[in-house]
């Protein structure tokens, strides 16, 4: 069985069947993610993203082990991608003068290498941000709708979380069709649909990360930003930035404490 | 010309027709299974009858080396056969039988093929098509899943099995993917891109060739027990042809240098529709499907030199000159007589387009009687493929049409167990001369190539190889270095000739004299002509071509160069056998011989033979002369009578 | 024969892939044509150029062709970065000169590929196709062994899609136009022709892990899903066959003892 199943993952199928497999369980994760995330929106003090991000906290073990099986799809995927990507390279190595399509060659299925290694550096900072910025163990919940606040708010952050989401957005616009089809899944009567499907998935899950940058940065008071900032940096100058009156300033302050 | 007395044993069995092949199989002598493995056979060309021969060899444990001309074996030109291959299943349960397809097989060449022969090839259709199933062509099928057959070429009865459009192409690959499972598992040795360049005969038995390896230009030396030629046919001696660009006599040529009978090469099979020739640049000739004229009407204005139109020609200025010729069978009359009829319009000035060389297939009346869906269910391929070539749109003007040639029935002359008169040597498909006689019915090309290789070479072989005290002999043995010093210092002289003209423009001189005097219609006055300027351009061949490049690498120019010098030996006999024949019969139609009506007049008395020439004086192109040696032929089964379409 | 009008000629600048041999460098060399009659095919018009080279005492360019009416295969090369030519389901000797216009550049490539090494000039060599047929592309039917050819009737609905990737002429556009050089629709092609047939499918599970693996041993690259291969195809041959394929071979990877 073993051997069955190396010589299954050493062959060109195995690897992009595993590669679809790890894709498509990263997309139920993003899925996840943004529906998480989404809770920031739910109002303007950050306290149902809190309780959501308490919620994962409490898993504890459970989480460890979510993580853990997390991080195995991304690098399996992520190194199978630049495998094949490399074995792609050497089996053309001279290269046409003139490069043509004949129509379905499009941005998404011809950048996959490209975008997949954007939405990878963008990850890790996305994590040091986050997830491992207070070490190893997951954040405190309540100090991480102001610390997404306040990130976003600052032009490079918000330009960093720009380009993730959108490369997200490209990198699934060929993604989810291009893993059915490895899967095995075609038929002309769904092609369409699923193709439908396709674009929507990473049409919705895109413009979700990308509305995080786009909102948070263009109206930060609105969920706990520039006054939660103050108050981390300096309580002090609370009196100086009131921050439109944000209720998430009393909130936060109390966080910041805590931790 | 001299007219040998050469007894040719045609080798047939005697007895029943029905039990002849039976019988003869069984006097066959067979080689012990153990013994197979011992013995060594070369198959020249890979189309439907080479590879059908290797795989088949090779499965029954003979050592097989297989060489072709292309970069991959399953581009033979039997791939683009279209229409279908026949069989007497009597699926369609309307009274096919092997008897009624033999009958046909041998009246439609015109009793000039042999009887025994063809028996056999109607014997063995059956079992052709059980082997391709079994293979997984892709034939097709009713909606039960059980075969469908189609009437073709105005047979009677509907015993044409088919592919879509690519009938050829499903059985080659059929027979190809045969064949590579055994060099797959090491069975037989696969020598892509070689051509072979002559034969090797030892003590008067073929035991191995020469080929040039075309990407190295490196001359090999192969050496076997039995050699098998499966070369296909000579069609491109006229240039411009439906045959593909490689198709080559040069292969049967050696051969029949090195001793073996080229018979009947005068019968040539010219294919009504064709798109016709669009300019001098033009390389090869597209065949159109001749089920285009179940529905389409062929017409020239009655008007010589008329220009307008076809649109502007108003109905009673229109000649339907098929169906007024012949009414009963009217568009439907078999390929040689709608060439030639086309030729009589377009040679009175009745032809139609920019270069007056085509008729008119008009479906005109076939859209308004059907509607324009339902033909276009039946040929849309077809009309699409027109209007890709031409870009007139079949639909609203007619197709122009042009009769070219298409397939030679001629070939090496083969006695039943297809060995030529060469020891060793045997001759499959095309290019044997066996089963068509003077004229080939549609869907019987591929019928006879997979008989051959399938079904009837693998027995005869094993009976050559069982049968004579074969000697080891290897590539040193010193007639292999003899032939190997022929072949270079031939293709030294090639590179050394430093002309001015093309080998193309040669060739295609070649073809212009070719197609105008021994084509659709003979004289004996463009005969005689005919020979002389052959000679001269096969003399000017040798003094001013230019083949550029070099031996050692892949150099078309000198392939061709090669190709062609041969081709200009071929045409001389062919013309002397067109001379030779003082009758009309299938595809040779003298006009000295013709009725009133100016249909063909056969001569069963004088010319019931089949003529098989000899080579003498093989040394300097210059010096090459024929020997006639006659076959004659019987026919106790089906009795020679006037083929008539009136 | 017409002579050719002002009207249907036009002039072109070819660039041309030379290659002397599969070892040695290759460069572009530009060549123009003044008067190319629009109804010549496209090998014609590089007939028509050779001849000028010749004419000029140069080598021709080698280019590999044969039947000329798109069913043997032979002929490929890349025009303009797309392979056969800009028209679909067209192979380059399909393809007339009616399709370009006066003062057309038109950039003639071989197939480019590490399985497909140049042999000269736009010849490539595509033996590797062979070699992956040679494993298990076949039915092993013995000569001779066959049931009658109706015992085993096959829905005309299987028949007919087993002649649709049956058609596949083993031209390697598919892997030209590929962008990872992958050779799927061609394997798939065949998978898939002999997989949907009942007379395949005693060796269906073999053939498939077989034919994969021999298509890796060639060093074609790994499919990507993009379908430039579908529409490169003279035969309009369907990636379903490639879904197809990847379930036949995750179907084999199971079963198979």
């Amino acid at each position: 069985m073993s051997s069955r199943l190396g010589a299954f993952l050493g062959s060109s199928i195995g690897k992009k069947t595993l590669m679809s497999l790890t894709g498509l369980g990263l997309v139920v994760f993003l899925i996840a993610h943004l529906a998480g995330n989404l809770t920031l929106y739910a109002d303007g003090t950050g306290e149902t993203y809190a309780a959501y991000a308490q919620k994962l906290k409490d898993l504890g073990p459970g989480l460890w082990f979510m993580e853990l099986g997390l991080a195995a799809m991304f690098v399996a995927h992520i190194a199978l991608a630049f495998r094949t990507s490399m074995e792609n390279r050497e089996a053309r190595k001279s290269r046409y003068r003139v490069r043509g399509t004949k129509g379905e060659a499009n941005l998404p299925n011809s950048s996959m290498l490209i975008t997949g290694t954007v939405v990878l550096v963008f990850l890790v900072i996305h994590l040091l941000d986050f997830r491992f910025s207070e070490g190893l163990a997951p954040p405190h919940a309540d100090v991480l709708a102001p610390k997404v606040v306040d990130r976003l708010a600052s032009f490079t952050g918000a330009a960093i979380y720009l380009i993730g989401g959108v490369a997200v957005l490209i990198h699934l616009g060929h993604a989810f069709r291009s893993a059915l089809r490895t899967l095995g899944v075609h038929h002309p009567q769904y092609e369409n649909l699923i193709k439908r499907t396709g674009t929507g998935l990473a049409v919705a899950l895109g413009l979700g990360f990308v509305s995080f940058p786009v909102i948070l940065f263009a109206s930060p008071d609105n969920y706990g930003g520039r006054g939660a900032e103050s108050a981390q940096v300096a309580p002090a100058e609370q009196e100086q930035a009131p921050a439109s009156g944000s209720p998430t300033v009393p909130t936060a302050a109390p966080a910041r404490e805590e931790g | 010309m001299i007219v040998a007395n050469t007894a040719l044993d045609s080798k047939c069995p005697s007895g029943p027709m029905e039990g002849r092949w039976d019988k003869h199989r069984f006097d066959l002598k067979l080689v012990n299974p153990a013994n197979k493995r011992k013995f060594k056979v070369l198959v020249v060309g890979t189309g439907l009858a080479g590879a059908s021969a290797a795989a088949s060899l090779a499965e029954l444990g003979y050592q097989v080396d297989v060489f072709c001309i292309h970069d991959s074996p399953r581009r033979a030109h039997s791939i683009a056969a279209q229409g279908g291959i026949n069989a007497a299943k009597n699926y369609p349960n309307d009274g096919d039988s092997i008897q009624r397809l033999f009958y046909d097989t041998v009246k439609g060449g015109d009793f000039r093929a042999r009887e025994s022969n063809v028996y056999r090839l109607a014997q063995v259709s059956n079992t052709i098509i059980d082997q391709c199933v079994a293979q997984g062509v892709p034939f097709a099928r009713e909606y039960g899943g059980l075969l469908d057959n189609r009437s073709f070429g105005g047979a009677q009865v509907s015993r044409t099995f088919y592919a879509r459009g690519q009938t050829g192409q499903q059985l080659l690959l059929g027979a190809y993917q045969a064949m590579m499972r055994q060099v797959g598992s090491g069975k037989a040795k696969l020598y892509p891109r070689r051509e072979m360049l002559d034969v090797v005969v030892v003590d008067g038995v073929a035991r191995g060739v020469v080929v040039r390896n075309l990407v190295t230009g490196e001359i090999e030396r192969h050496a076997g027990d039995a050699v098998l030629l499966c070369t296909g046919g000579y069609g491109n001696v006229y240039f411009l042809s439906t045959n593909a660009k490689k198709c080559n006599v040069t292969a049967a040529w050696r051969a029949h240098k090195r001793g073996a009978f080229f018979a009947n090469p005068c019968f040539t099979q010219i294919h009504p529709t064709c798109i016709p020739v669009s300019g001098d640049y033009q390389s090869k000739l597209t065949l159109m499907s001749e089920s285009l004229r179940n529905d389409g009407r062929v017409w020239v204005p009655k008007k010589g030199g008329d220009t307008r139109p076809a649109s502007e020609i108003p109905e009673d200025e229109r000649d339907y000159y098929l169906e007024r010729r012949y009414p009963s069978f009217g568009n439907l009359v078999p390929r040689d007589v709608a060439s030639r009829a086309a030729k009589a319009q377009a040679d009175g000035g009745h032809g139609v387009g920019p270069t007056g060389m085509a008729v008119y297939l008009d479906f005109r009346d076939a859209i308004e009687r059907d509607g324009e869906d339902v033909i276009r269910a039946k040929y849309g391929n077809l009309f699409q493929m027109y209007e890709k070539i031409t870009a007139d749109d079949p639909y609203k003007v007619p197709m122009r049409i042009y009769p070219a040639v298409h397939y030679t029935m001629g070939g090496l002359w083969v006695d039943y167990n297809l060995e030529s008169t060469v020891p060793g040597l045997f001759v499959l498909g095309e290019a044997n001369f066996s089963d068509h006689g003077a004229n080939r019915l549609g869907a019987s090309a591929l019928m006879q190539g997979l008989a051959d290789g399938y079904f009837v070479v693998p027995y005869t072989v094993g009976a050559h190889l069982a049968g004579r005290a074969l000697p080891a002999v290897d590539t040193s043995h010193p007639a292999f270095a003899e032939v190997e010093g022929e072949v270079r210092s031939r293709i030294d002289r090639l590179l050394s000739i430093g002309g001015s003209s093309s080998v193309d423009s040669l060739h295609r001189q070649l073809g212009a004299i070719m197609w105008d005097h021994c084509g659709m219609a003979r004289n004996a006055e463009g005969l005689k002509r005919a020979v002389d300027e052959v000679r001269a351009l096969r003399a000017r061949f040798w003094e001013d071509a230019n083949v550029v490049g070099g031996a050692a690498d892949l150099n078309d120019e000198l392939e061709k160069a090669g190709r062609v010098a041969d081709f200009m030996e071929l045409a001389e006999v062919m013309i002397l056998d067109a001379l030779d024949r003082e009758e009309s019969c299938g595809g040779h139609f003298r006009e000295e011989h013709q009725t009133e009506e100016n249909e063909a007049r056969r001569d069963d008395e004088n010319y019931s033979y089949v003529a098989a020439w000899s080579c003498e004086g093989a040394g300097d192109p210059a010096d090459l002369s024929w020997k006639l040696n006659k076959e004659p032929l019987t026919f106790e089964v089906v009795k020679p009578s006037t083929r008539s379409y009136k | 024969m017409i002579a050719t009008n002002g009207k249907d000629t036009i002039g072109l600048t070819l660039n041309v892939w030379r290659q002397a041999g599969p070892d040695a460098e290759g460069a572009f060399e530009t060549y123009h044509l003044n008067s190319v009659s629009t109804h010549m095919s496209f090998l014609e018009m590089l007939d028509v150029l050779n001849e000028q080279l010749l004419a000029e005492g140069r080598e021709p360019v080698a280019f590999d062709h044969d039947c000329r009416e798109g069913i043997c295969g032979s002929c490929g090369v890349v025009l303009n970065g797309q392979a056969h030519g800009p028209d679909r389901d067209t192979t380059v000797c399909q393809l007339h000169m009616r399709r370009f216009h006066d003062g057309d550049t038109i950039t003639i490539e071989p197939f480019r590929a590490e399985a497909f090494p140049v042999v000269k000039d736009l010849v490539v060599d595509r033996s590797a196709f062979d070699r992956i047929i040679g494993v298990g592309g076949f039915v092993s039917a013995r000569t001779g062994a066959a049931p009658d050819a109706n015992a085993i009737p096959v829905p005309k609905e299987e028949a007919d899609l087993a002649m649709d990737a049956a058609s596949c002429i083993g031209c390697g556009a598919c892997v030209a136009s590929c962008p990872n050089a992958a050779a799927m629709l061609f394997v798939s092609a065949k998978v898939s022709h002999l997989g949907r047939l009942p007379q395949g499918a005693p060796e269906r599970d073999e053939r498939v892990v077989a034919m994969v693996q021999a298509m890796d041993g060639e060093g074609f690259g790994n499919c990507t899903n993009v379908g430039e291969c579908e529409a490169a195809c003279p035969k309009g041959i369907s990636v379903g066959n490639i879904a197809r394929l990847n379930r036949d071979f995750v179907r084999a990877t199971i079963r198979r003892r």
